[in-house]
């Protein structure tokens, strides 16, 4: 397939990023007015996180005693960069992708492995004692979960003979992933929250750190951090609707409709586990993506394998 | 209407962002206007907009509130609630944002909010001088080298030193404050840690702030029962509604802030009919493995260093009965029996709440009027309360050896489980001096 020209490519993964971060900030509110027996409301899930975006734009940056300012301001690009980067290698349709190199699960996987480098710059710089406490953490959390998570992927590879993205979504047209390698989804999406540090594997922003990396941000950085965080939860969606849910391909409706749905499906799940799985301790995490995670990651690829034989 | 202010226009329609500090006589308030959708109570002082001070704020705590208004970001305000306590001497005493008697808190906060973003009240001005605490003696381009960086003090910031570890190494070691607005834990409680990492090497919990006699708090009726009877009912509903709150309080510590808005709500309206919404609350949090993910194995303490203290949920959790309803003819005839746990740790302390909470609900049902207190002693949703007699002082001695060596977030879960309450030390020993002035 051939690559989509630099500027669309550019515009339909802007796109399809800023409205993935909007939609994750709808359903996110939505899902949390339900948990909390609260009342729905069209003004507040669906332009409340506008209004809300706007007072960040509005609000000055403040800044903190000697931090690392470059460090500072470059984290959320980074995070950011790097979420373009692996949605990017997330094709939408047989012949809609805004790049499918022949080594797309390489690109995505080396973009998951650099957040750690995006988190613990973000949580170094403003010089604070919680916000070091956060990149300490994921650094714990992040070499936990790469190795899991890149196992998880790598065994959907198998069945395409391939690591182009597109070769891995066609390869699911007789049977889904999900199902080829039942164990492949559950241990995705578990490192999956933890990549894009969400719900109970928020372990760097967390609340009992007052927000971690984050506590000293506000206006722009704020936002910047927040829709960064939020693209990343898209990307791992997305790849994950691609990868395992068989990604366009599904009856009646548009292949590029189906992957939509798969992913918003996916991202809606992660939301609401955040909403109702507690915070997991950073010591039990390590503890499980070693002993267990890595070990099912393995079979899941041993068998996966033996299949092909 | 220029870009910013077509931005500010629409930002006047957000949801207020609120670092509020609840004082003394003023947390169940505060707790209260979380739940309107209009305001969100934020962690942090770089998330907000407003600065809502609350209750009774001792004098040892005004220059750390004047540091949190201005680690605010432009544009800020601050709105005065006093709720019957003196905020003159307060260094934000001239905001013009005052909260009255007859007002309603959220539309006061909100109007707030919105007079800000639209220019008709100004942005506030810092209160401290931007000035170093100390003089830096740095000489590189980011204040590395030269004299004072190790060992010293520079900007009034300990720095790192050296100090063993558990693995026997000698790696960094950083002595820190967290609080007193630290947003998970009670306003004015101090913890002083020195930390290698994530882990607490050692961890003291300052004295609290509001035993100075400066404060006449509100009585609730656990103080009310220290020299006058008081209906079961009222006690047991007061109960059920502390446990209730606490139960909300430790679920936003677990990254729940959304479930923890439910439970609040149950607690506002909390009536002796809701026994079985306890219990089905209860059931829920054990589906979704919310006591034991958080807290199996958290913050154990062994049942022979809590004899004795009397520490209500924390000592019943251990396994110990000290409960001085026990010995109250009131309860006797209404079937009390404490609840009991065994395994010391905060997913016992859950427990122990939530079956408490939904027990002093049946009581409150069944009582016909009967009433206890007036004997100087009373058994408070903490532990056994008497004049100058608080849970919170007689846990202190036991912080130390606890929250040595624990991670930090299992530190604040520790913590959180505790049910610190620096506000109930100053309510016993402000008893005294009220009946005199009686």
């Amino acid at each position: 397939m051939d690559y989509a020209s630099p500027p669309i490519a550019l515009i339909a993964v802007g796109l399809a990023m800023a409205a993935g971060v909007y939609l994750i900030a709808v359903l996110d509110r939505s899902i949390a007015v339900l948990v909390g027996a609260g009342r729905w409301t069209w003004r507040g899930a669906i332009v409340g996180p506008i209004r809300s975006a706007a007072l960040l734009l509005v609000q000055r940056r403040r800044t903190t005693e000697r931090p690392d300012s470059p460090g500072w301001t470059l984290a959320p690009a980074l995070l950011t960069g790097l979420a373009a980067v692996a949605l990017a290698m997330v094709p939408i349709g047989p012949d809609m992708a805004a790049a499918d190199p022949s080594t797309g699960f390489v690109v995505f996987s080396a973009a998951i492995v650099f957040v750690m480098i995006a988190v613990f710059l973000h949580g170094w710089s403003p010089n604070s004692a919680l916000a070091m406490h956060g990149a300490y953490r994921f650094g714990a959390q992040a070499l936990s979960f790469q190795i899991p998570f890149l196992l998880a992927m790598l065994a959907t590879a198998l069945p395409a003979e391939s690591l182009s993205i597109v070769d891995i979504v066609d390869a699911q047209e007789p049977l889904w992933n999900v199902v080829r390698q039942p164990l492949g989804l559950p241990l995705y999406l578990v490192v999956g929250v933890a990549v894009s540090f969400w719900g109970p594997l928020n372990l760097p922003d967390a609340s009992d750190l007052a927000g971690g990396t984050s506590v000293e941000d506000s206006g722009v950085a704020r936002l910047l951090w927040k829709s960064a965080r939020a693209a990343m939860l898209v990307a791992v969606a997305a790849m994950g609707a691609a990868g395992f849910l068989g990604g366009w391909w599904g009856p009646w409706l548009p292949g590029p409709v189906w992957m939509v749905i798969k992913a918003v499906a996916l991202l809606t799940l992660l939301l609401v586990a955040g909403h109702l799985l507690p915070r997991v301790r950073i010591q039990r995490f390590v503890v499980i993506a070693w002993v267990i995670l890595i070990p099912l990651a393995l079979v899941n690829i041993f068998v996966s394998g033996a299949l092909l034989l | 209407m220029g870009v910013r202010d077509a931005l500010a226009h629409l930002a006047g329609g957000a949801v207020a962002p609120v670092f509020a500090v609840a004082g003394g006589g003023a947390r169940e308030a505060v707790a209260e206007l979380a739940l309107s959708p209009s305001v969100e109570l934020v962690d942090s002082p770089a998330a907000a907009s407003v600065l809502l001070v609350a209750g009774f704020l001792p004098s040892d705590l005004h220059t750390p509130l004047a540091a949190l208004h201005d680690a605010m970001p432009d544009p800020r305000c601050t709105v005065s609630w006093p709720l019957g306590s003196d905020h003159g001497s307060m260094p934000l005493s001239s905001s013009r944002l005052r909260i009255g008697p007859d007002d309603e808190p959220v539309q006061a906060v909100t109007r707030a909010y919105r007079a800000l973003l639209s220019g008709v009240v100004a942005t506030e001005p810092p209160i401290q001088p931007d000035v170093d605490p100390n003089p830096w003696r740095g000489v590189g381009p980011y204040g590395q080298g030269g004299r004072g960086m190790t060992g010293g003090t520079p900007y009034g910031r300990p720095m790192a030193e050296l100090g063993p570890d558990r693995d026997g190494l000698r790696l960094d070691v950083l002595p820190l404050s967290i609080g007193p607005f630290f947003p998970r834990f009670p306003a004015g409680l101090i913890l002083d840690v020195v930390m290698a990492g994530d882990l607490v090497i050692e961890g003291r919990v300052a004295d609290s702030p509001f035993g100075g006699g400066e404060w006449r708090p509100p009585v609730g009726p656990f103080v009310r029962a220290l020299s006058e009877p008081v209906p079961v009912a009222e006690i047991e509903l007061a109960r059920a509604r502390q446990h209730l709150r606490w139960a909300s309080d430790a679920l936003i510590t677990q990254g729940l802030p959304a479930f923890a808005m439910r439970v609040r709500r149950l607690a506002v309206t909390l009536t002796p009919g809701h026994a079985s919404s306890v219990r089905a609350l209860s059931r829920r949090l054990r589906l979704l493995r919310v006591p034991q993910w958080s807290g199996a194995g958290v913050g154990r303490i062994a049942p022979e260093l809590l004899t004795g203290l009397a520490l209500g949920p924390v000592s019943r959790a251990a396994g110990l009965g000290e409960d001085a309803r026990a010995a109250d003819p009131a309860y006797a005839e209404l079937g009390f029996e404490p609840i009991v746990a065994r395994d010391g740790d905060a997913a016992a302390r859950w427990d122990v709440r939530l079956a408490e909470a939904a027990q002093s609900l049946e009581l409150a049902a069944r009582a016909r009027g009967q009433r206890t207190g007036g004997v100087g002693i009373v058994e408070g949703p903490r532990g056994r309360l008497g004049p100058d007699d608080s849970p919170f002082q007689r846990l202190q001695s036991l912080l130390p050896d606890l929250l040595a060596g624990l991670e930090w977030g299992d530190a604040v879960t520790a913590l959180a489980s505790l049910d610190l309450d620096p506000e109930e030390a100053g309510t016993v020993a402000a008893r005294p001096s009220r009946a005199e002035a009686a």
